[in-house]
């Protein structure tokens, strides 16, 4: 009924509730009706085979005492008709003569000696023939022509004869068929509308967790200002929803002192960086010629390289933290490949190198340029600086419904076995590498921080891939129904 | 040209002044937010130069408070900071600019003149550029040098006439990245040097004066003398 692979509908908790709540429900209430059957049913046949014991045994005595001449057939059967007219005939039959009731005399010959009741009693004495009777006990005979057998009670009289008499339960018993049908038309009913309320009941509860787990899973990735969605009620849901949001408020907070700390590193490298940079400029234009030139413009060239290293370095320790700070804007992303493959094309052929872009249909990303741009130089100066001579560097842009793949291929050396496991971590890098290991680590940080991954692995014909896989739209953008409910600050 | 400079560490006070000064600008500075307003109401500034972290308050508020007090001159923001927020890209939409630190001051000098021509356009633009014998048709994206054709790719031919457009002045390598391609990064590998490598070898055949130079640590420079 629900397999694993069943539908979203039937794996849903709601379901998987509901339909254990209704299984335990039903089977709770089959056996307390069925139990409550039983006794009615047993209540019955006690009070029958009471009444049966009681009038078998005046019957008896009247059988006894009446003189059997001509007028006994009529005094006993006049006995025995009035006491059948106390079970009442509620089942409209052909006859006048109640057949819920019999009696019977049975000679020593087993032959009908008197006979009250419906027919000619020779079916009935015939059925008691075959039945083995035990006296002071009512036992039940099936007569043929009657679907419900009769409770029977058995006298013998001093003559030799034996008293018979029977009473059908078939009015109580049809009653407690009715019962039945009515209870079971009920418990369907109730069994059906139990698992409806349930199942609805669960699942709009259930529902305020989807949506919490919905904004949550879209709250985390640069963006902390949202607040997963709350409800005016107490219960555990809302409280749920309301841990969340203190927790959101304290990672925001760490978060914010997070940037606050970069923040001011950056600043405090910066301001002295920019100071020496601007004295060796002015130094180097008072004495732009001859040998004082060469050590200021070395130290001019180390001084952007180590402004970008402190960016990056930084730029990857935000990302490391889920914390990177970004603008979105569009950007066409294989317009931007084709700008690239230009800028790098001269460099690539100066070493030897061939570039080849497959480019694909124009495609749109939100993501923060900036970073991006720094993302794919990246993967550019990558193949740049490690590719020998000779090799292709092949870059597809893979499109996809919700994601678009960049990878990057090469036929050289591929990534040497003992970085192979930490590539993406920070201040690996190859023995052969003169670049500071932070390449990989910051392109994994941009992807992750886009909602993203970045992939490298050696591919199996020889030479590295680098894939980078972004998400088209942005989660913050799918404009889902559920409203976010931004913070007030 | 009237130059306010904002900025409150003394050490790149102290040289930014020396520099825009040989520059040509006349320069009057500011530490803090409050000394800064004041002189800004009280003189004509041409243009001015604010650094976001200020010690009395932040330079965007300072900007906002000085565009109320009805400072018309174009802001240069200079920004410490590791990424560039929003509201100053929302300046910078409004017609102001940013760099962020350290920066090159050929880059800084770039900027700012590129700041004052977009406040005073100075009418019809060019079609035609013409650096000594080096000509550029805007129009038939064609350059001559001599009077003979020079075979440039399309992208070679916006990079010539980036440096025609600041022939004589100093254009940085994250400059040309800017302003030719568009984007604002730093490369680890020599893809600027290879393109201008490319380029002189078309524009400055041999038996012909150079015209590109390379200032090493610097950047490049068009002659024009």
């Amino acid at each position: 009924m629900f397999s694993k692979t069943g539908s979203p509908k039937l794996r849903s908790a709601a379901w998987r509730i509901s339909f254990w709540a209704s299984v335990a429900f039903a089977f709770g209430t089959m056996l307390v009706f069925f139990f409550l059957q039983k006794f009615v049913e047993n209540d019955i046949q006690r009070r029958s085979d009471a009444w049966l014991s009681g009038e078998v045994e005046v019957l008896g005595n009247v059988a006894t005492r009446t003189p059997k001449d001509g007028l006994y057939g009529r005094v006993v059967g006049e006995v025995a008709e009035l006491a059948g007219r106390e079970v009442p005939n509620k089942l409209p039959s052909e006859s006048d003569t109640n057949d819920s009731v019999f009696f019977l005399q049975r000679g020593a010959d087993d032959s009908v000696q008197l006979w009250v009741g419906a027919g000619s009693g020779q079916d009935t004495l015939s059925a008691i023939v075959k039945t083995t009777m035990i006296l002071d006990q009512p036992t039940d005979v099936r007569v043929k022509g009657f679907a419900v057998p009769f409770r029977v009670a058995c006298i013998r009289v001093d003559d030799g004869s034996q008293i018979y008499l029977g009473l059908s339960e078939r009015d109580e018993l049809r009653v407690l068929r009715n019962l039945r049908i009515r209870f079971l038309l009920w418990w369907l009913l109730i069994v059906f509308f139990g698992f409806a309320i349930v199942f609805l009941t669960t699942r709009r509860m259930l529902s305020h967790v989807r949506r919490i787990t919905e904004a949550a899973s879209r709250i985390g990735h640069s963006d902390l200002n949202s607040r997963v969605p709350t409800t005016k009620r107490n219960d555990e849901v809302a409280q749920l929803a309301l841990t969340l949001n203190r927790m959101l408020d304290r990672i925001e907070s760490s978060m914010h002192q997070l940037h606050t700390i970069t923040d001011s590193l950056a600043h405090d490298l910066r301001s002295p960086l920019t100071a020496i940079r601007g004295k060796l400029e002015m130094t180097l234009s008072a004495s732009s010629h001859g040998e004082q030139a060469e050590p200021i413009v070395s130290a001019i060239e180390e001084l952007d390289r180590l402004t970008e290293f402190l960016n990056q370095s930084l730029d990857v320790a935000e990302a490391k933290a889920d914390a990177l700070r970004l603008t979105r804007t569009d950007i066409e992303l294989d317009e931007l490949l084709r700008v690239m493959t230009d800028l790098y094309e001269p460099s690539m052929a100066d070493k030897g190198l061939q570039i080849r872009l497959h480019s694909a249909d124009p495609v749109t990303i939100r993501a923060d340029a900036a970073l991006i741009h720094r993302m794919v130089a990246n993967l550019f100066d990558n193949e740049l600086k490690h590719l020998p001579a000779a090799c292709t560097v092949t870059i597809r842009l893979q499109v996809e419904e919700e994601r678009v793949s960049m990878v990057f291929e090469d036929n050289g050396p591929g990534f040497s076995s003992d970085v192979m496991p930490l590539l993406f971590e920070r201040r690996v890098k190859g023995r052969e590498s003169n670049g500071h290991g932070l390449g990989l680590a910051f392109i994994d940080a941009v992807a992750r921080a886009h909602g993203g991954t970045a992939t490298a692995c050696n591919r199996v014909k020889g030479g590295a891939q680098v894939t980078v896989t972004l998400p088209r739209v942005s989660r913050l953008d799918t404009g889902f129904p559920i409203g976010m409910v931004h913070a007030a600050h | 040209m009237r130059l306010l400079l904002v900025e409150d560490e003394l050490d790149i006070q102290d040289f930014l002044k020396r520099s825009l000064e040989e520059a040509g600008y006349q320069v009057e500075v500011a530490s803090d937010g409050t000394s800064a307003e004041r002189l800004a109401i009280d003189g004509a500034f041409d243009i001015l130069i604010v650094d976001l972290g200020l010690p009395d308050q932040d330079g965007i508020t300072l900007i906002f408070r000085l565009r109320q007090l009805g400072v018309r001159a174009p802001v240069l923001i200079l920004s410490a900071r590791r990424s560039v927020d929003d509201r100053v890209r929302g300046l910078e939409q409004g017609g102001d600019d940013y760099l962020t630190k350290p920066f090159a001051l050929a880059e800084l000098l770039a900027r700012l003149r590129n700041l004052l021509r977009r406040n005073n356009p100075s009418g019809n633009e060019a079609t035609r550029l013409r650096v000594l014998d080096l000509e550029l048709d805007l129009l038939r994206r064609e350059a001559t040098r001599s009077g003979e054709t020079l075979q440039l790719t399309p992208q070679e031919f916006v990079l010539l006439e980036y440096f025609c457009r600041n022939a004589g002045r100093v254009v940085t390598r994250s400059m040309i990245l800017d302003q030719v391609w568009g984007m604002r990064i730093h490369p680890e590998t020599n893809v600027v040097d290879v393109h201008i490598y490319r380029l002189r070898g078309k524009v400055d055949s041999v038996g012909q004066q150079p015209l590109i130079r390379t200032l090493r640590g610097v950047g490049y420079v068009l002659k024009d003398r």
